[in-house]
């Protein structure tokens, strides 16, 4: 084809790759959102029916709960001392100290202990959910689980999301607690701000429907952790490196879905 | 273990099944299974013969067409049917597809249907599973505590063979039971799939490249090539066909001869 050709032609290809990348991207999103979909609802007929072992719930507590205490402390702790160190250093001269508590409180609250929690439960325990469920779907010990007549949602994939939903609530209380203390610590020693009227800042513009709005994020959070997790597991095909991949994408997957609801909690919950 | 289930009609009727991933893989396949029936399915690697058999109880959704179990659909009969129906046919895998985060014992115990297991109490099920590797040639003694990675591969088979018939089924789909199996092995699974056919009239759809073994045990025999059955009929049929596919799974000269004129992959 000469020069002049394609350049005539290069609008209406570019149109055309363009919508193909459309419709690609469409079905895409259709698909993942169906099946999704077809997880959640299996997932509740199998709580409604009872069906969900008790004994499997427990032991995902344990190892999705309990077992993350430690880094969800750390990491808490870090941010409350974070949050307080920045807030004191724009807070200089004219504004009164004393809002440095609600600063603290507010953003712990709010904002930093459901997300960071989150973030941090995606790497220990999303990523975990992910590579374990598509190890056993190459391997085909999902299927070998289908051919026994046992439910793999019902065995695998309720009780790691039951676990989580309860789990994330109580490890963002811890967080927020956590970090409110390590915050106010922090601004005592770097600000000589005691801890009176940190609270006394922190009351004035505290809201008792914070912490509905705290948990309520943490809730949706330990719910849309496992779910990917789990979907982006049970898709996965490709052996050792498809079983990689898989959980790169659930990784990114899980971290823009709470960036982007962590995002429309504001409009949806704040007025 | 039951004779025949309820219903009438054969004990499997795959009608029509259509399956292609990136390529076609089974184009139109049309087979019906008796009760009480042993029958072979021979074929080259990779004409989806693990894929019909994985259609059997919907591990694999075909694109098109329908199976019945026991006078039952699998994929119009709703939840409930595949359910009954994937706990009376027990699945030995290729490739063992053992659970390996779970004992040597957990593993089988999980191919007891639920309702079963509660009703047996643990010493009658401790008691099954034990038996279950008695007849697949393992020592119990020996491997119940055992984790999957701590096994050889054959042993891995052996232990998915023993899950596969812990349940008690009515009907065994058996993908490739005898491949790596030394010869002492072997006889032990022959020997079980024709004590388990003929004690207790359990239908036994088997997958072997073992032509010579497939013919002696089984009732009926079928070759799958190219997406569709090329021959279904008895071993002795299967013995004189002309067919020249047919003829290098038989005769290992026809064999080397098919390798420049057949276009078999
Ligand atoms: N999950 C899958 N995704 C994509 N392709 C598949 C899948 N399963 C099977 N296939 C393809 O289907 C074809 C048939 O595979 P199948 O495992 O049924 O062969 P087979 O007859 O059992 O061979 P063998 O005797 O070697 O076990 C192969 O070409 C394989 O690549
Ligand atoms: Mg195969």
């Amino acid at each position: 084809m000469s020069r002049q050709s394609s350049s005539v032609w290069a609008p209406s290809r570019f149109a055309g790759r363009f919508f193909v990348s459309v419709e690609r991207w469409s079905r895409f999103i259709a698909e993942h959102a169906g099946q999704i979909g077809l997880l959640i609802w299996n997932m509740l007929a199998a709580c409604a029916r009872l069906r969900v072992p008790r004994r499997d719930i427990l032991r995902q507590l344990h190892i999705i709960g309990i077992q993350s205490v430690p880094i969800v402390v750390v990491a808490a702790a870090l941010i409350g001392v974070v949050t307080s160190q920045q807030g004191g250093y724009q807070m200089q001269s004219q504004i009164p100290l004393y809002i440095m508590g609600s600063v603290v409180v507010e953003s712990v609250v709010l904002e930093m202990g459901p997300v960071l929690t989150a973030i941090v439960m995606i790497g220990r325990v999303g990523a975990r959910i992910t590579a374990e469920l598509g190890t056993m779907k190459v391997s085909e010990q999902i299927d070998a689980l289908q051919s026994v007549g046992r439910d793999p949602v019902e065995i695998l994939a309720a009780p790691r999301v039951l676990a989580m939903i309860i789990s994330m609530p109580l490890l963002v209380s811890m967080a927020n607690l956590v970090g409110i203390t390590t915050g106010m610590i922090s601004a005592q020693y770097t600000l000589g701000l005691g801890q009176e009227t940190f609270f006394y800042g922190a009351r004035l513009f505290w809201h008792s429907y914070d912490i509905v709005y705290s948990l309520l994020k943490a809730l949706v959070f330990g719910a849309a952790i496992p779910i990917i997790a789990i979907h982006m597991g049970l898709r996965t095909s490709g052996g050792a490196e498809g079983v990689g991949r898989a959980t790169t994408h659930a990784v990114v997957f899980m971290t823009l879905t709470i960036l982007v609801i962590d995002a429309l909690f504001p409009p949806l919950f704040l007025n | 273990m039951s004779v025949a289930g309820n219903g009438s009609g054969p004990a499997i009727e795959y009608r029509g099944v259509f399956k292609a991933f990136d390529e076609p893989v089974l184009s139109g396949v049309t087979l019906s299974v008796e009760r009480g029936e042993m029958f072979a399915l021979f074929g080259p690697s990779g004409t989806g013969k693990s894929v019909l058999l994985k259609t059997t109880i919907a591990l694999v959704t075909p694109d098109r067409g329908d199976v019945m179990v026991g006078g039952e659909s699998v994929y119009f009969g709703g939840r409930d049917v595949l359910e009954r129906i994937r706990r009376k046919v027990g699945f030995v895998f290729q490739y063992a597809a053992l659970f390996d985060s779970l004992t040597v014992f957990e593993n089988i115990e999980i191919g007891i249907p639920e309702e079963n297991l509660k009703r047996m109490g643990a010493n009658a099920v401790a008691q099954r599973v034990w038996e279950s590797l008695e007849l697949v040639n393992l020592d119990p003694k020996q491997v119940l505590g055992k984790l999957p990675s701590e096994l050889s591969g054959g042993m891995k088979k052996r232990v998915g063979i023993a899950r596969a018939i812990s349940g008690r089924p009515e009907i065994l789909l058996w993908d490739e039971p005898t491949t790596g199996l030394d010869p002492v092995n072997t006889a032990a699974i022959e020997r079980l799939i024709t004590q388990l056919s003929e004690d207790l009239h359990v239908t036994s759809l088997l997958v072997t490249h073992d032509i010579e073994g497939g013919l002696d045990m089984c009732d009926r025999v079928a070759m799958l090539e190219g997406g569709s059955l090329r021959f279904c009929g008895s071993p002795d049929d299967f013995r004189a066909s002309d067919d020249a596919v047919v003829k290098a799974f038989i005769d290992r000269k026809a064999a080397i001869a098919a390798l420049d004129t057949l276009e078999i992959r």
